[in-house]
């Protein structure tokens, strides 16, 4: 008959099962942090065309304008001047009054008929009342240093938000070249933004800029020759003037440079 | 103390009257003064048509008329009177003109250009003017005299020198660009070679004749050399045309190199190759020597553009945080800063003042999103941007002209060369107007 024979677990073995639990122990946690570290360490690459989200650093807004070539108000009243005149709008059509419904029409015998009334007792018309025509608003010019040598046609621009105008005192330069005189207000104007200036506290102040053009049409010399008390609106001034590498040669020969000075007002 | 305060008070009255002193003459003796309110308002000016001289000038008067008309509405800074407004007398000389006549309304010109066309011994002789309509004392501002090889091509090229000297004039003092040129890519068969045109899409013509893919043309700024990119047995490879020698000249071909871009000194060349592995920007002297690397970063590197204005930066397009967006570096690769916040970016172009970017971006790049590719101009300084196309098709590859007042795209409805058309536009988005017909692509503007 056979015997049967219990093994008995031995310390020994014992010891041995319990090592290798530890050693599987050991392992799965190895592995574990291994894949882990793995995931954490290399970073997933993003590749041209993948469809995720972007997040980015940089915030950008939308400008108002550019300083660049400005866009021309239409030509309102001279449909003519315009190479594409605007159609011209439909007659409004006359309004009718709606017929009365039934239920509207008046009950006669509610009507108290109107006495005609004697023709001696008619009242006097009363006199229209006389509105009192407010004075135009003055436009926005420079009202310092106007001389009788320009002519208002050549000097006075209409423009987005007022009118510009350059005067020139009684030096010649600016009656014998309107033209450059009109063409440096122009290129000051597109280099001028006057979202630089803060709209608040720069309302109805105006600062004085002087420079000097040199016969090569460069700028020096920018300073202000009086302050707007708005520092945002100074400085805007200035850096218009020193956007502008040249305002174009002289075109009188043999000038050396010509004084200016230009008032911006923000509107 | 009181000695010491009165001692500083003395001292501060006398700087103030001192300055006082200084500052009053300098602000009376100005020569000119003026007030700016708001933006300014563009010049009026009517151009008659050229008076005809001795000889048939016929078509040449016409070509003339044609393309002075056109430069002058092109510019962009100017309110062009319509020729039907025109007062009937053609005046051909100073005595001839009666300002009267051009400066009442209908016309109501703040300037005239106007002259004669003449043609004699083979030769065509023009004569134009620029009257200041509303100035009866001093009318003359501009007086020209040309005289050419009598062909249409000619007439056409006064045209554009006599509009440039106009422009210039009255323009602030930038330089026109009527004389200038645009080179672009032109499918010709299943080839592509570059071509050249006129600023305004006449006189286009052939540069290359490789027989094979050559794109990113990119003219040197004295306008002395061609770089482009040409597909041969390496890959794609830097090439450059001289147009003085009229032939290709030795540029050494390393690795695949692609958009190269001119410094605004001529002296270096900047590329994207892929000679170490990774795209990188790469910079070489205008031969192709002494190439040096400046990006150093995992991920595509692209389409590099120098700042025109000093050198001294380099725009471009970098995949290293994923889709490409465009970054701005010093030249040797320091102050990277990123301008883009998102979207597809490619192809940028920098102003010749310096101050902008223009690009093209889709903003809503991805599978699904509604993607339209348009260009788009950004600031540097303040990272501002707008938005100059709008749902007009695919539009890439934009190059500023050298006045920085216009820009010039590509523009399809899908991404096949075949359909591809070259506009220009003013720099605010304006005046849109197609220059070629299908199958030209990549412009870029001449530096002058």
């Amino acid at each position: 008959m056979p015997t049967l024979t219990l093994k008995t677990r031995s310390p020994k073995e014992e010891e041995s099962l319990g090592s290798s639990f530890a050693g599987a122990l050991v392992l799965h946690a190895a592995i574990l942090g291994s894949i882990l570290g793995w995931s954490l360490l290399s970073h997933h690459d993003q590749h041209w065309g993948d469809n995720a989200s972007q997040a980015g650093a940089v915030q950008a807004q939308m400008v108002e304008a550019l300083p660049l070539p400005p866009k021309v108000k239409p030509v309102q009243d001279q449909v003519l001047a315009s190479d594409t005149p605007s159609v011209a709008p439909p007659k409004p059509e006359p309004k009718t009054e709606p017929p009365p419904k039934p239920n509207e029409v008046l009950i006669p015998d509610k009507v108290k008929p109107q006495k005609p009334l004697p023709k001696a007792e008619k009242p006097p018309a009363p006199e229209p009342p006389k509105h009192v025509q407010p004075p135009p608003p003055p436009t926005p010019k420079a009202t310092s240093g106007d001389s009788s040598g320009m002519r208002i046609a050549q000097v006075t621009q209409q423009t987005k938000s007022g009118t510009s105008t350059v005067n020139v005192q009684e030096r010649s330069f600016g009656d014998r070249f309107p033209y450059y005189v009109q063409a440096v207000g122009g290129k000051i104007n597109r280099n001028w933004i006057q979202q630089e200036a803060d709209s608040r506290a720069s309302l109805g102040k105006k600062v004085s800029i002087s420079f000097i053009i040199n016969a090569d049409g460069s700028v020096r010399d920018v300073a202000v020759a009086s302050r707007s008390g708005s520092p945002t609106l100074d400085l805007s001034a200035v850096r218009a003037l020193q956007r502008i590498d040249t305002f174009g040669p002289l075109p009188q020969p043999g000038l050396d440079h010509v004084t200016v000075e230009y008032t911006f007002i923000p509107q | 103390m009181s000695r010491k305060t009165a001692l500083l008070r003395a001292m501060v009255t006398g700087f103030v009257a001192l300055a006082v002193i200084c500052l009053t003459p300098a602000a009376r003796a100005q020569d000119f003064t003026g007030t700016i309110v708001g933006s300014g308002s563009q010049i009026r000016i009517a151009v008659a048509d050229f008076k005809p001289g001795s000889g048939d000038a016929g078509s040449l008067k016409r070509a003339f008329d044609t393309t002075l008309y056109s430069d002058l509405g092109n510019a962009g800074i100017f309110d062009l009177v319509s020729k039907s407004l025109a007062p009937t007398s053609t005046p051909g000389v100073p005595a001839e003109i009666s300002l009267g006549q051009w400066s009442i309304a209908p016309v109501n010109a703040a300037m005239v250009a106007f002259g004669n066309l003449g043609v004699s011994g083979g030769k065509v002789q023009v004569n134009g003017f620029l009257f200041d309509a509303k100035n009866t004392q001093y009318p003359q501002v501009l007086a020209k005299q040309y005289q050419e090889e009598a062909s249409e091509d000619s007439a056409r090229q006064i045209a554009h020198r006599f509009a440039d000297e106009i422009i210039f004039r009255l323009g602030g003092g930038t330089a026109g660009i009527a004389e200038s040129k645009i080179y672009f890519v032109k499918l010709t068969g299943a080839n592509k070679e570059i071509w050249e045109m006129d600023y305004d899409g006449a006189n286009q013509h052939p540069i290359t004749h490789l027989g094979t893919i050559s794109i990113s043309p990119r003219i040197s700024p004295d306008s002395s050399r061609l770089a482009f990119v040409s597909l041969g047995k390496e890959g794609f490879q830097v090439k450059v045309y001289s147009m003085l020698l009229g032939r290709v000249v030795n540029f050494p071909s390393t690795g695949g190199s692609n958009s190269p871009a001119w410094a605004p000194d001529g002296k270096s060349i900047a590329f994207a190759s892929s000679r170490s592995g990774d795209p990188e920007i790469w910079v070489s002297d205008a031969n192709g020597n002494l190439a040096r690397r400046i990006t150093n970063f995992k991920g595509p590197d692209s389409s590099p553009v120098f700042n025109p204005r000093t050198g001294s930066q380099i725009a471009w397009i970098s995949g290293r945080t994923g889709l490409p967006q465009l970054y701005i570096m010093d030249s040797d690769g320091s102050t990277v800063q990123r301008l883009t916040d998102g979207g597809y970016v490619s192809s940028p172009s920098w102003s010749p003042n310096g101050q902008f970017v223009a690009f093209a971006w889709d903003r809503k790049y991805g599978p699904g999103a509604p993607g339209g590719r348009d260009i788009y101009v950004m600031e540097i300084s303040s990272k501002k941007w707008i938005q100059l196309t709008h749902d007009s098709g695919l539009c890439d590859f934009p190059s500023w002209s050298p006045d920085g007042r216009h820009i010039v795209y590509t523009n399809g409805p899908n991404d096949r060369a075949s359909s591809s058309r070259i506009f220009t536009m003013l720099a605010d988005g304006t005046q849109k107007h197609a220059l070629t017909g299908p199958g030209a692509d990549m412009p870029n503007w001449s530096w002058k």
